[in-house]
């Protein structure tokens, strides 16, 4: 079958009334946490992951999708109206956005980011499409010491690119692996760190420590702040920009789609630094750059289009390698397997449907995020109107929950309350804890790909070193230091960072 | 166009506790530590963490150097937990910028994680829906200065949806307790 046919085939599935449904559901939900502050992707997905288990595979990770990019789509929304990043990647749009907002602008910021959103999105599924295949095609051919060559370079790389000290990102990375190690040895079935614990066997849950360390972290340091939200309401018919808006934020788009589906393939915070580079870009290539700051346009399209353009690469890994590159993908990864599906070269050929019909729905996807982001603004800030004590209770209630139904087990709300605990701790002193939960989903694999890749060749450390490890590592250390290197060029850091802050 | 003056003003968190000022009259809570200090204990409680590892990781068959066992992996990871966490407590003891101060135990904070603590311990005990309604209830009527009453109605409405929703439409069983 050519993959236009199965391309239809995936249609049919992510347009069925299920799949439109679910992708939906995904989208708004994905929407309403990117708009609340403290609510990112990453919490708005393990949230909604014991939903998906009654669901067809497919059906369920369409939906898990949407959550992710329809995050992307809600975080602009506080950013511009609020000066509050949604999420993370939204961090930037709060400079020009803001700006725009208050110079009473807010309409044609929202309909940019939104038009901006919608086509990186659009772009990134295309590469998606494109290059996820072949890329497939060649894992197949390649042994596990590739893959432990791989896996090593995505965590080197995820401490290298952090924002925070590399001490303590490294540091994370190492706790996430140790912790992966917890349960059952998966080649000779030796129980570690279990202490007798029959529920402990199957190692620490996943969704558990997801949720304690980056949803239930992030509301203990949420109730410290005392901040007053300044909401600025824009009316329905303010949406439509000028020309003059439509000829700035045009070539940003465009840019920004190729510098958010470019910077995709960096591990770690991908999302956030293609919006600093895209934001960077755009500055450096302006006729005005004094206005960047001001409420330049431009400034508000590169990076937003850049955030969504990241989404589709970030999938790339998953699906064709089964490595996960930034912690949403992690936790895709996650759900899948608990589906009984295993990412990686494999799934192309054994579960098309899987494929194909997450890429259909990812089109369709943005295409709901459009409609529904534009003409419902009004109602995503009012959800701010709720007062941010009350949405705790309602989210710890749904967490409790959620972490719960997964294997019926207290345990894992005591790992999630715990876990909630030390992350709040950890954040406060400037600890990441994406590295950890990256390394928690890696290490499991790593382990397993290192022993093997060592009996197969009877003990030889050398073939860590054969020509395919070579090759693979040259080529994704010479493209990622090419990646650095054009950051390095608009000098993204000093500049856009500062900016960032004063904002 | 919107109206800048049309801006509305929402309190999202505005029960904060104010940060302490240094006296003999200070509160008990929150405390400030520096982040020295607070960066010295963290790497303390991971180098542990590497130990308890390792001492753990010791007891399982190690294997060769060709051939890991079980307790490989484990032990060179709890070794390099160990080794960073000594280098992040001499970088934080040499580091000469500014000791910035940092506030530990909020009351909102305090009393959500106690909350939270409570649930493990009574879920099974007296059933996941009464849990989390008085989880609710104490979280409305500390967290979020409800009167008792109105916060008990609304921990009821709740678990009820929860109920109707978890439990009926997306068939989630939870422990129900004694009742």
């Amino acid at each position: 079958m050519t993959g236009f046919e199965q391309l239809v085939r995936g249609f049919s599935v992510a347009l069925s009334w299920k799949g439109l449904l679910y992708c939906f559901i995904g989208c708004l939900w994905g929407t309403v946490v990117g708009v609340l502050p403290g609510l990112g992707p990453l919490a708005g997905m393990t949230l909604l992951l014991p939903l998906t288990f009654g669901l067809d595979p497919t059906i369920g990770i369409i939906m898990l999708t949407g959550i992710f990019y329809g995050a992307m789509y809600g975080g602009s929304t506080t950013s511009i109206l609020v000066r509050i990043p949604g999420e993370a990647a939204s961090v930037v749009t709060c400079i020009d956005g803001y700006e725009m907002a208050r110079q009473g602008r807010a309409g044609p910021a929202l309909m940019i980011s939104a038009v901006g959103s919608f086509i990186g999105g659009t772009v990134s599924v295309l590469g998606l499409m494109f290059i996820a295949p072949p890329l497939a095609k060649v894992m197949i051919a390649i042994g596990p010491s590739v893959e432990v060559v791989l896996m090593l370079l995505a965590l080197f790389v995820i401490s290298i690119v952090s924002a925070g000290s590399r001490i303590k990102t490294a540091t994370m990375v190492v706790l996430g692996l140790l912790l992966g190690t917890i349960g059952l040895d998966n080649l000779t079935g030796a129980p570690r760190f279990t202490f007798g614990s029959p529920e402990l066997s199957g190692g620490l849950s996943f969704a558990a420590l997801a949720i304690g360390l980056f949803g239930l972290s992030e509301i203990l340091l949420n109730l410290e702040k005392t901040e007053t939200i300044k909401a600025i309401q824009p009316k329905l018919r303010d949406l439509i920009p000028r020309w003059n808006d439509v000829r700035d934020s045009a070539p940003a788009i465009g840019r920004g789609s190729v510098i958010g589906f470019i910077f995709g393939i960096i591990p770690g915070v991908s999302h956030v630094v293609s919006t600093f580079v895209s934001y960077a870009v755009e500055k450096r290539l302006s006729k005005h750059p004094e206005q960047f700051g001001k409420g330049a346009i431009a400034g508000v399209a590169g990076p937003e289009t850049a955030n969504n353009a990241v989404t589709g690469t970030a999938m790339i890994p998953l699906l064709a390698l089964g490595i996960p590159s930034i912690p949403a993908t992690a936790l895709l990864l996650s759900a899948l397997t608990i589906h009984g599906v295993q990412p990686g070269p494999l799934l192309l050929t054994d579960r098309p449907d899987v494929f194909w019909g997450l890429v259909a729905s990812m089109y369709i996807g943005n295409i709901i995020l459009l409609l529904l982001n534009l003409p419902l603004v009004g109602i995503f800030v009012n959800l701010l109107r709720i007062p941010y004590q009350w949405l705790v209770v309602a989210i710890l209630v749904i967490s409790i929950i959620g972490v719960y139904s997964v294997n019926s087990s207290v345990i894992d709300i005591w790992i999630m309350v715990v876990s909630g605990g030390v992350g709040y701790l950890l954040r406060k002193l400037g600890y990441e804890m994406a590295p950890l939960l990256l390394a928690l989903v890696l290490g499991d694999r790593l382990e397993s790909s290192f022993r093997l890749a060592l009996t197969m060749s009877g003990g030889s450390y050398a073939t860590f070193l054969d020509t395919a490890s070579v090759v693979v590592l040259g080529s994704a250390l010479g493209l990622l230091l090419l990646i650095q290197g054009l950051a390095w060029v608009f000098g993204y850091r000093k500049s856009v960072t500062d900016e960032a802050e004063r904002a | 166009m919107a109206d800048p003056a049309s801006v509305t003003d929402h309190a999202n968190a505005s029960h904060g506790t104010a940060a302490p000022q240094p006296g003999s009259d200070r509160p008990l809570l929150p405390r400030v530590i520096g982040t020295r200090r607070g960066g010295l204990l963290v790497a303390g409680a991971l180098a542990l963490t590497g130990l308890i590892f390792a001492w753990q990781a010791s007891l399982l068959d190690l294997g060769q150097i060709g051939l890991p066992g079980p307790g490989f992996f484990p032990l060179l990871l709890a070794v390099l937990l160990v080794v960073f966490s000594a280098v992040i407590a001499i970088e934080g003891r040499l580091r000469s910028s500014k000791d910035e101060p940092l506030e530990f135990g909020h009351a909102q904070v305090l009393i959500t994680f106690a909350a939270l603590l409570a649930v493990p311990l009574l879920f099974e005990f007296v059933g996941a829906y009464i849990t989390l309604g008085l989880m609710s209830a104490v979280l409305l009527v500390f967290i979020a200065r409800v009167s008792v009453l109105p916060a008990i109605v609304c921990s009821a409405i709740g678990m009820a949806a929860c109920w109707y929703l978890f439990g009926e439409l997306l068939g989630v069983r939870l422990p129900i307790g004694p009742f």
